[in-house]
């Protein structure tokens, strides 16, 4: 076995793009949870109200995206739907915008980063959908009904009681899905998108500590994946923590009954 | 195709919100599940401020009955007119204004997992009669205060005892005021020993003006309580009398058959 030379990776030019691929891999995974979140709920609440062709529109939707390789679907927004963009706004978004630099020099009013995003986002979406989807029918009938009764329009039952409780039942499984959405964002160094895979990638090209490299890029998505997994947990909902976070707990019916 | 969906208060429409008279009205109501005819021509009248106890065999069709006042079932025929007003072509803002109006009390209790006992009270003042957090809350606590439960007031629905739920249940229903309450066999889920804590309440509440009909198996309920007891199977109603009569002389030889097998269960003609 070769002796590693961390120096190689640590120090000077290489560490800058390592940093920077890292920082940049977590903006985008960032804004990949936000667009594929609002893209589930948006997509879940069709599929609840919006009847026979909402029902259409998010099999079709979940269907293409759940079916079909992420790398193939990145490639299409780069390269084919990118093009479909008005000229102006192509020609807008590729001019330096000074605003959009995110904390760590990440740029995120870019073609990579914004086709990234949407990308990941879309794809992670379309697991998503299922997954509360199966939480929300764990939802007892009896909930919808009590609030139908009580006059809660169909929109309120869905945000303020079906989505929490179906969110509390899905959230391990969505923890799962934010996870491989940070880990997938590695596949958008296939666009040329210079996020922790391809400075790794850039800096086995320069002076070949491929070895020293990729593991000091294994680690940090390692350490990523664990702490995301870690907080996610514990900030999520989740339904013991109900049982928890009430003062003083007395369990009346095991009390009365005795 | 979202029409309905992001419409917000249903209180603010102005056909339901107050009911001169809070009398229901069956006409002819007709109600099938496919083929299976539930419900056939019913026609019945409750008066404002009148206790009824709908009584019957499981199976009867009197859970059905009051589930097509508030919509939580569709009719197939006739209708149900609340204030005189026919209510069955009522859709979107007018029928949840109806709803808000009208409190419904479940066999399961239903109340809102995620939510304490006093959010699950404060949320359809918030959110569907638009008060403000800090008056909400007084009245759930003032609500809960009333049932005994004031107490736990910030327990999970799953750390109560089913009795506590229904009575949680019961203040929820009554938070919008409403004129006219619905019970669906409020006690048939409760261990024998919580049924007097849940009636104890519903007694309380009965001739306060508000109208009440309590689908029930309790004929203590509907002996001491109702004004009037109305017994149905079949899909058909049988016999309507106050109670005293309709337990001391009950006309129709089903009501007979059916209140020997209820109220002395070890002394009845076998079959």
């Amino acid at each position: 076995m070769p002796a590693l030379d961390w120096q190689g990776v640590l120090t000077g030019q290489p560490v800058q793009w390592i940093l920077s691929g890292f920082l940049t891999t977590l903006w985008v995974t960032l804004a990949g949870i936000i667009i594929a979140s609002s893209l589930a709920i948006l997509f879940l609440l069709l599929r609840t109200a919006g009847g026979k062709t909402g029902n259409i529109v998010v099999s079709v939707w979940v269907s293409l995206f759940r079916n079909t390789p992420l790398l193939v679907q990145l490639l299409f927004w780069y390269f084919a739907a990118w093009n479909w963009l008005p000229f102006t706004l192509r020609d807008y978004i590729n001019s330096e915008h000074t605003w959009s630099i995110l904390p760590g020099d990440v740029w995120w009013f870019t073609p990579e980063f914004l086709c990234s995003a949407w990308g990941l986002g879309v794809f992670t979406s379309a697991f998503l959908v299922e997954e509360i989807e199966s939480g929300l029918q764990a939802v007892s009938r009896g909930q919808r009904q009590a609030a139908l009764a009580q006059g809660f329009s169909s929109w309120q039952i869905f945000r303020f009681i079906l989505l929490p409780q179906g969110l509390a039942h899905a959230w391990q499984p969505v923890v799962g899905q934010y996870l491989n959405l940070m880990k997938l964002s590695s596949l958008a160094s296939g666009i040329g998108f210079a996020e922790l895979t391809y400075q790794v990638r850039q800096i086995e090209s320069y002076n070949a500590h491929a070895l020293e490299a990729f593991t000091v890029g294994t680690v940090l998505y390692l350490l990523t994946g664990v702490f995301m997994g870690l907080m996610l947990g514990k900030l999520g909902p989740s339904c013991t923590k109900r049982i928890q976070r009430a003062p003083k707990i007395t369990i009346a019916t095991g009390s009365e009954n005795a | 195709m979202l029409s309905g969906l992001f419409s917000r208060s249903a209180a603010r429409a102005a056909d339901f919100s107050h009911l001169e008279h809070a009398s229901v009205e069956f006409r002819n109501v007709v109600k099938r599940y496919g083929d299976h005819q539930v419900l056939n021509g019913i026609n019945f009248t409750v008066a404002p401020g009148e206790v009824v106890a709908i009584l019957g065999p499981s199976g009867s069709g009197k859970s059905t009955m009051i589930r097509l006042i508030n919509q939580l079932e569709s009719l197939n025929g006739g209708d149900i007119l609340i204030d005189n007003k026919p209510t069955r072509a009522l859709t979107g803002t007018a029928l949840r204004q109806l709803r808000s109006r009208v409190g419904f009390v479940f066999q399961q209790f239903n109340l809102y997992a995620h939510l304490s006992a006093s959010e699950n009270i404060s949320l359809a003042l918030e959110k569907v009669h638009g008060w403000t957090p800090p008056l909400a809350q007084a009245r759930a606590l003032a609500l809960l205060e009333h049932v005994g439960m004031v107490e736990k007031a910030q327990h999970y629905p799953a750390q109560l005892s089913g009795g506590q739920q229904q009575r949680v249940a019961i203040a929820r229903a009554l938070a919008s005021s409403p004129q006219i309450i619905l019970f669906d066999e409020p006690t048939s889920a409760l261990d024998p020993e919580m049924i007097g804590e849940v009636l104890q309440v519903m007694k309380s509440l009965a001739h306060s003006g508000i109208t009440m009909i309590v689908v029930t198996h309790e004929m203590q309920f509907a002996r001491e309580i109702a004004d009037r007891v109305v017994f149905i199977d079949g899909g058909e109603i049988l016999e309507t009398a106050p109670p005293a009569q309709f337990f001391q002389h009950p006309e129709h030889p089903r009501t007979r058959r059916f209140l020997q097998k209820v109220l002395n269960p070890l002394h009845q003609e076998q079959p």
